[in-house]
Formats: structure tokens, C-alpha cells, sequence
């Protein structure tokens, strides 16, 4: 799950011409009792970044590929072809897949591209995955690292999995159901931007660190986008007539997102289709590695990583969404008052996102809290409120 | 034939240091009833009142015996003691986390027994966790 990727206060807005006028936006119908889901998931925080290292278990060669924070959706085919790369290095016939996550997924796929035939051993199919309780907007720098931690070459590592991700999602554009598809994000502020707005004393305050040195601030994550500017929308400032909304400081960006349905749905069945197989078992110690028939094994367990393969790098960070009824009449997000809204086939997803990149760090809590989506939908339908009442 | 399998099984079993399985009565009904309490405390609020899960967390009867069936108890052991509660890892100690064990067991219909269960993990490694026979709702099962 991704955090507000759009909207870099360090890119200068660029002007706005006619033909970039918004169109009539559809109203967001936000309501509590619209509220039809809640999902909390922990993203697989890594402070040293992904883990890409080699290790032989038995006889058995494990490539590892997991610890993508909140930029799994994001990197995977990158991070996939990289994890594929040192797999087919031995000429494996055939490879095995741990974990049906979008990382899993991915990585199976690629490996059928690259001709080997591929099982995946999981616990569950890609729908019950901690993955689908992502927000699903393209957010490749969201909580990947910790700057001082990662690996001095890291930055460019980033950058190659960011740019052959985009590539190969430009593959899954323009088809049927969207699985992949460009939106418009707004960003609403009732101050000037590059101001601090006042707190909202509703905003409940972070709680006390449960964990000591790094990180104490959003700016202590590492901060990649500035590399691929050359393919990311710059944010437009909105005035006047050109500013859809009834609240003075409006700048708009495009972006990418996944619709997790459609997309889960085509990778799944892509797989199947090139004569993938799925088992599902679960693993309860690395040398039970060794006693599976493929010699080549992927492993995409994710947040599993912490306690399957005792990885101390591993950090759980919470992450919360609730869903709307899908509008399908609705194509665009926007943030407004620390709270994000993204309309997406199977429902607007509504997150809080107050206190920063800190939310949630050290927290593997994955029960739900209501009130903290119910908080955030009435911050949307208060916005909704201030336009004018259609006449009957 | 039957007979050589169930002697090589046996053998194997007691070469690997595996004595007994959970078919054989590991922990006792007392053990459970203090589990129970501290399930209900520590687990239940994700696993469900009834081990059953959700969708978003795995439950903790049904597919979660053919998941950990063959393993030594003390792999399970082991992981409740690092992993649980997830969000306190490690939080609740040995003992408390033995008697949630055995409330496991019973309630995936394994027998108790006279001993308790142990927290310790030599004595844990030397028990299996097996699959059951029959469905645990099945009182009677009819034969054709």
C-alpha cells in the first residue's frame, strides 16, 4: 500500500491552457453507510529495502524476493525480472514460486516468460494475500527503505525496477476492465501549498514510538522519484473557473493505479494459461525448501519474511482502507484534509493519512478500526456537502 | 503388508526422536480449559471466537492441520512463540503459549490426556502433530 505519491511539493506546478480544462466532475457519494468494507494490511517494510540476495538451502537454490513496503504493486515486474535473472542463471527446467502475493505472481510469470515451467507453493490465492489490501495507486518510492539503511547503490536499483515495471504495465493499459489504468488525483488545501496547514483538532496524535532510532521523521524514508521525472506528470495548479472544487487551493496530477480485480484476475489466469501450477501448502522452516522437487526457488513471502526466515530487517507497517460502493460514474481521486479518495472498479477506497509516513511503523495490529475510516469518509462528505444542491 | 508400513513408520519416527503423536493424548483437559482463557484474551480477536479466521487471517482448525501435519510440535511451538500474538511477537511466554496450544488441540478434536503438555521444546520436538482419522463433528461414523 502506497501513501500520496502525487503531488511532490518540490515540482513547480506547470501552467494550465485551455485544453487541460477538468471536465465535470461526478460527485462522491460518502457516507458512512456506504462504508461496505474495511481492510487493514501490514506492508512488508524492509529498512534495507528488498531483499534480492542468493542463498542455497540443501541442495536446493533460493533467490529471495520480498520486503517492497509499500511499493510492491509498483516494482514487481522490475524486481521480478531481477529475481528471474539470478534463477535462470543455472538453466533451471523448472522453478518454483513461494507466495501468491503480486510479487509471487509476478515472479511466476516472468519465469514462464523466460521458459521455465513454474509452480507456486502458497498459503492462499492472491485474493486472501495481504497484497489486495493495498490501496493500489502506482507509488514506487512509498516506504521502500530507510535512506541511511539501504545500500549505497540502492537509488539505482530502484530505478531500473521503477522504470521496467512502467514499461511492462504499459502492457495492461486499454485493456477490458481497466486492470491498469491512468486516473486524475486532486489535491485540495485550505492553505497556500508549501504552507503546514493548522492541525485539525479531531486528528488523533501519533502515538508514542514503539521502537527506538530510526525512522523519527517522513524524511528519514528513502526518496527515489526524482529519478524518473522524465515519465511522471508534473502537478497543475487549478484557479478560478478551472477549479472544480468549492475550496481555494487546487492542483491536480495524473497518475496510475490498479484495479486489483481485474489485474489479480488477468495475471492469475495469464499464469494458468502458460501451464502454471498452483499448490497450495504452507512452509514452517527454509529447509523445507530443499524437499521440493524444483532445484530453483523464488521466494515472495513477503511480511511472512520476519518470522519464516527471521529477518530482523523486517518492520510491520499498518495500513488501513475503507471502500465505498464502486461509482463507476466517478474517474478520479483526490486528497483533501490528510484524507485520500481514489474511485477504482471495486469501490472508492477512502484512507487517513494524518501523521505522515510514521503511521502505522512498528504496528502489525490488523484488526479494524472503524472510526478511523469513518472519520475520513466525513471528511470527503463534508467537502461534498459545500456544492451547491442540485435542483428537483 | 500393512503391518511392515506401520513398523517402518514407527521405527523412523522413533530415530527421528518423535515418541508419540497428538492422536495420543499430549495435553490434558485442564491445560486446555487455562489455553481456552488465554485465547480468548490474546488470539481470539483475530482467529475468531471459533479458530474458524477470517478472510484476511488464517484459521487455526481445518486446513491447518494438513498444514502442519508431520512437523514436530515444537515447530508450531516455536512459531506462537516468536510470532503471537502478531501484534506483541513473542509477548505471552512458553507456558501461556503451551496451554493455547493444547486449547488448539482439543478444539481440532485430538484427545487429552493425563500429561500436560510441556513448554519445553526437546519435549515438544518429540511429538508429532498427526492428521485426524475423522472429521472431529463425526461422532459415528457409518460404514458401508
Amino acid at each position: 500500500m502506497g501513501g500520496c505519491a502525487a503531488h511532490s511539493p518540490a515540482v513547480k506546478p506547470a501552467s494550465v491552457g485551455m485544453g487541460d480544462r477538468p471536465p465535470p466532475l461526478a460527485a462522491i457519494r460518502a457516507h458512512t453507510d456506504r462504508l461496505f468494507d474495511i481492510k487493514v494490511c501490514i506492508r512488508p517494510f524492509r529498512t534495507r529495502g528488498p531483499n534480492l540476495d542468493v542463498e542455497q538451502i540443501g541442495d536446493a537454490f533460493v533467490v529471495h524476493n520480498y520486503g517492497h513496503g509499500g511499493s510492491g504493486w509498483s516494482l514487481s515486474w522490475g524486481s521480478a525480472a531481477m529475481a528471474v535473472q539470478k534463477a535462470m542463471s543455472t538453466s533451471p527446467k523448472e522453478i518454483a514460486v513461494i507466495g501468491c502475493g503480486i510479487i509471487g505472481l509476478t515472479s511466476a510469470i516472468t519465469a514462464q516468460r523466460a521458459g521455465a515451467k513454474v509452480t507456486i507453493y502458497t498459503r492462499e490465492m492472491l485474493p486472501r494475500t495481504r497484497s489486495v489490501r493495498a490501496n493500489g495507486g502506482w507509488t514506487p518510492d512509498s516506504r521502500i527503505a530507510l535512506a541511511a539503511e539501504a545500500p549505497a547503490n540502492f537509488g539505482a536499483v530502484w530505478e531500473e525496477m521503477a522504470r521496467f515495471s512502467w514499461k511492462t504495465l504499459r502492457s495492461y493499459l486499454g485493456l477490458p476492465g481497466n486492470p491498469v489504468a491512468f486516473t486524475e488525483q486532486y489535491r485540495l488545501s485550505d492553505t497556500p501549498f508549501g504552507e503546514e496547514a493548522p492541525r485539525d483538532p479531531d486528528t488523533p496524535p501519533l502515538p508514542p514510538p514503539s521502537w527506538t532510532g530510526l525512522p523519527t521523521q517522513g524524511s528519514d524514508f528513502g526518496r527515489y522519484a526524482d529519478r524518473i521525472q522524465d515519465i511522471t506528470s508534473k502537478p497543475q495548479i487549478l484557479t478560478g473557473d478551472y477549479n472544480p472544487f468549492p475550496v481555494k487551493y487546487v492542483s491536480r496530477q495524473s497518475g496510475l493505479f490498479f484495479n486489483f480485480t481485474e489485474y489479480g484476475h488477468l495475471l492469475t489466469s495469464d499464469f494458468f494459461a502458460a501451464g502454471g501450477k498452483i499448490e497450495i501448502r504452507d512452509f514452517h522452516a527454509p529447509s523445507e525448501l530443499a524437499q521440493l522437487k524444483e532445484k530453483v526457488v523464488i521466494n515472495c513471502p513477503g511480511f511472512a519474511a520476519r518470522d519464516w526466515w527471521k529477518d530482523k530487517h523486517m518492520v510491520p507497517v499498518r495500513g488501513q482502507t475503507g471502500w465505498l460502493i464502486p461509482q463507476p460514474e466517478v474517474n478520479y481521486g483526490l486528497t483533501y484534509r490528510n484524507t485520500q479518495v481514489l474511485s477504482k472498479t471495486d469501490g472508492i477506497m477512502v484512507i487517513a493519512l494524518e501523521n505522515g509516513e510514521l503511521k502505522g511503523y512498528n504496528d502489525s495490529d490488523e484488526s479494524v478500526r472503524r472510526g478511523e475510516s469513518e472519520r475520513a469518509v466525513r471528511v470527503i462528505e463534508e467537502l461534498y456537502s459545500r456544492f451547491p444542491a442540485i435542483a428537483s | 503388508m500393512g503391518k511392515i508400513i506401520l513398523a517402518v513408520a514407527v521405527l523412523a519416527a522413533l530415530a527421528s526422536g518423535v515418541q508419540a503423536g497428538t492422536l495420543n493424548g499430549v495435553y490434558t483437559d485442564i491445560q486446555a480449559e487455562r489455553g481456552a482463557v488465554q485465547y480468548r484474551q490474546h488470539c481470539a480477536r483475530c482467529h475468531g471466537a471459533g479458530l474458524a479466521g477470517t478472510f484476511e487471517t488464517p484459521p487455526l482448525i481445518g486446513r491447518f492441520i494438513p498444514y502442519w501435519q508431520g512437523t514436530s510440535l515444537d515447530v508450531l511451538a516455536d512459531y506462537i512463540n516468536t510470532a503471537m500474538p502478531l501484534d506483541r511477537p513473542g509477548s505471552l511466554g512458553r507456558a501461556a503459549n503451551a496451554d493455547i496450544l493444547a486449547f488448539i488441540l482439543k478444539t481440532n478434536g485430538f484427545p487429552a490426556g493425563a500429561k500436560e503438555l510441556s513448554a519445553d521444546s526437546d519435549a515438544q520436538k518429540a511429538i508429532q502433530f498427526d492428521s485426524l482419522k475423522r472429521p472431529p463433528e463425526v461422532q459415528n461414523v457409518k460404514t458401508r
